[in-house]
């Protein structure tokens, strides 16, 4: 079972977040040119739908936390600091692909992971960063007429 | 066309030299798609759409088809040899399927497993082609009210009937609807939503959406496996084949689980899961010796498989026939269509007869295929399962990456991609299911259309929806699955027992 505490916390996120997309929606341009309804009608049922949904949820969480006992989960902080941590990464990747190349880019950081992921196997890793790399690159480039980013390299 | 006639044409279609390769490839990427525990269909036919750039549409589609189908069979190979389904759908697989593996029984477990999903898959094929046509010939006459009921009511039982929590389903469905009201709006010019971002302008790509959700999303799955898990595998030994007396009592549990799997899969929403699980009750409940169930009993691998498999072709009913998806995999797959410029429901049978009647028919042969792959080769398919799944986790996000930056050339899909990767992974955490929010995403901007329209033919008057009868049917229908869902949610997982974690694995898919 779940702590009650998550979704109490997802309901008020998404009860802020409808708010916002009413009021953005409610900003739109009136425009009815042959349409009784205009491009407001419907944003403004999903948002009163998000809504609904967002009060369900704190109403599941109310029943749940009556009924049942709260149990506290670990968190595993290494584990979400690592997944931070390859967010990032591969951030810094994707900020990289069109300035560097694909082949540049994506052979730095797959051995990067690699190197985390399946320690103590150098060699296999940058065999393996190569060998993607410049298969995905011929598959696409060659094989399905899709040019990836050259970047840095002149080819 | 007659259906026998569509059947007899799509299979000169399907049998064409390209047509057999290409169909050949989809089901072999799907057999090893499904050997990678945590990547679904939905996952593996987005990470393969790009490389179906190029293709003809029909080439294409048989293709995505036959990774869907393909990896709804080879799932059961790691809920036997691994004791974790392979996709969300072979969760009760498990069950039986790892006790009798232990039990030295592991190579006749897959040959019934196999056996199984080619009848049912065969069976699943012919009702498909039996039913699609004449439904897209009724769905002809939909209008603008019928399709917004069809379309509520294809999204009411998704939100219902996906996940442990009705609330989250809802939430889901209404986010995918948001998605889709981003961009300009195509009746009156107006950009919404974009925050000023050309980008988004031309609506969000739904291919980012989906390869960010399952295939990125699922990586942090196997990051999480990788860091905490320990899997025993167990080794294919012995004769790939089963006895008289296994045979005998897998017999009916097949071509029952493959008549409740069908039905399931026409049934939008329900999807492989509830099938496999309504399957194995159903099975539980006949059998003389229910006593033997989750610990061995071949009847609880025989007819989850059946019901699986015959739920991919359920799923393609109103795929085909009414352009609404019946699973998550399907919407991805729809997705596909509409990126070749192909949009499905009743004016395919009449606009692309040889493609909806080839890729009904590339099933017939996807299915011998995959009886060829799973049982001869199935001891060098599985060795897929010893690769370092750190490994495999750097390869799909290498192969995601280039894939999203092929779609527009464009790093912002990348960043998008990613975004939703991490969405994904929130979803996964909380327990909200993914699918709504596809089905909401795809069908979002015909439901607005098909809503706006109906209000421009009736001058704004809502009670139009209420005066069709198909419209009100469907509307009415919709309620009831939402109340229903609210009334008894999940009972099937609280008979069973099933560990919680192993049913949310529905939600992944759904």
């Amino acid at each position: 079972m779940k702590p009650v505490m998550p979704d109490v916390v997802l309901a008020i996120c998404v009860i802020a977040g409808a708010l916002v997309y009413l009021y953005a929606d409610a900003s739109l341009p009136l425009m009815r040119i042959g349409d009784p309804l205009g491009p407001k009608a419907f944003p403004a049922l999903v948002g009163i739908g998000l809504l609904i949904s967002a009060l369900l949820l704190l109403y599941e969480a109310w029943q749940k936390h009556r009924t049942t006992e709260v149990r506290r989960h670990r968190v595993d902080f290494r584990q979400i600091g690592i997944l931070c941590a390859m967010v990032v990464w591969t951030a810094i990747y994707y900020s990289a692909f069109e300035y560097a190349g694909y082949i540049i880019s994506t052979l730095i950081f797959l051995f990067g992971l690699l190197s985390f992921f399946h320690r103590g196997h150098y060699r296999a890793n940058l065999a393996i960063a190569i060998g993607f790399t410049a298969c995905v690159d011929l598959l696409f480039s060659q094989g399905l007429g899709v040019l990836l980013p050259t970047g840095l390299l002149p080819i | 066309m007659d259906s026998l006639h569509g059947i007899l044409h799509g299979l000169s279609v399907a049998m064409q030299p390209t047509h057999l390769l290409y169909t050949l490839i989809g089901t072999f990427i799907g057999t090893m798609i499904s050997h990678l525990p945590g990547i679904g269909p939905s996952a593996g036919i987005a990470l393969l759409i790009p490389v179906t750039f190029g293709m003809d549409p029909a080439t294409a589609l048989m293709m995505l088809a036959g990774i869907y189908y393909g990896c709804m069979y080879g799932g059961a190979v790691t809920a036997i040899l691994l004791n974790t389904p392979g996709d969300a759908a072979a969760v009760m697989t498990v069950l039986d399927g790892y006790p009798l593996a232990r039990k030295g029984r592991a190579a006749s477990t897959l040959a019934i497993a196999a056996v199984s999903s080619f009848i049912a898959g065969t069976m699943g094929v012919t009702a498909l082609a039996f039913v699609a046509a004449p439904l897209a010939a009724i769905a002809l006459h939909f209008g603008p009210t019928e399709y917004f009921g069809l379309i509520f009511f294809a999204l009411s039982t998704v939100s219902a009937l996906t996940g442990d929590s009705l609330a989250k389903g809802l939430l889901a469905t209404f986010l995918g609807l948001l998605l889709a009201t981003i961009g300009i709006d195509l009746q009156s010019g107006v950009p919404r939503f974009t925050m000023g971002l050309v980008e988004l302008q031309d609506r969000v790509n739904f291919l980012v959406v989906v390869v960010g959700l399952f295939a990125i999303a699922e990586v942090s799955r196997m990051v999480e496996g990788t860091l905490e898990g320990t899997l025993h595998t167990v080794k294919v030994q012995g004769k790939l084949w089963f006895t008289r007396e296994e045979w005998r009592r897998a017999r009916p549990a097949i071509f029952r689980g493959s008549a409740v799997g069908f039905f399931c899969g026409a049934a939008p929403g329900l999807g492989g899961t509830i099938a496999a699980m309504l399957s194995y009750i159903l099975e539980k409940k006949v059998s003389k010796h229910p006593e033997q169930f989750g610990h061995g009993a071949i009847e609880g691998v025989a007819a989850p498989e059946a019901a699986t498999n015959a739920d991919t072709c359920g799923a393609f009913v109103h795929l085909l026939a009414l352009g609404v998806p019946g699973s998550g995999a399907t919407a991805v797959i729809m997705g596909a269509f509409i990126m070749y410029g192909i949009q499905p429901g009743p004016m395919l049978f009449n606009s692309h007869p040889d493609l909806v009647w080839g890729l009904i028919a590339s099933m017939y042969i996807g299915n011998a295929m995959l009886l060829v792959l799973n049982l001869p080769l199935v001891g060098v398919l599985a060795r897929i399962l010893y690769v370092p799944p750190g490994v495999l986790l750097c390869i799909i996000l290498g192969i995601a990456s280039a894939g999203v930056y092929s779609f527009n050339y464009d790093t912002f899909d990348l960043f998008m991609a990613l975004g939703f990767g991490v969405l994904g992974y929130a979803f996964r955490k909380l327990d909200i299911p993914k699918a709504p929010l596809l089905f909401g995403l795809i069908l979002g901007h015909t439901l607005e259309q098909s809503f706006r329209q109906a209000m421009t033919i009736s001058s704004g008057d809502v009670t139009v929806f209420l005066r069709s009868p198909i419209a009100a049917g469907l509307l009415f229908c919709a309620a009831v699955s939402i109340i229903m869902s609210a009334w008894a949610k999940r009972k099937p997982r609280e008979v069973l027992g099933i560990a919680p974690g192993a049913a949310k694995e529905q939600s992944a898919e759904g």
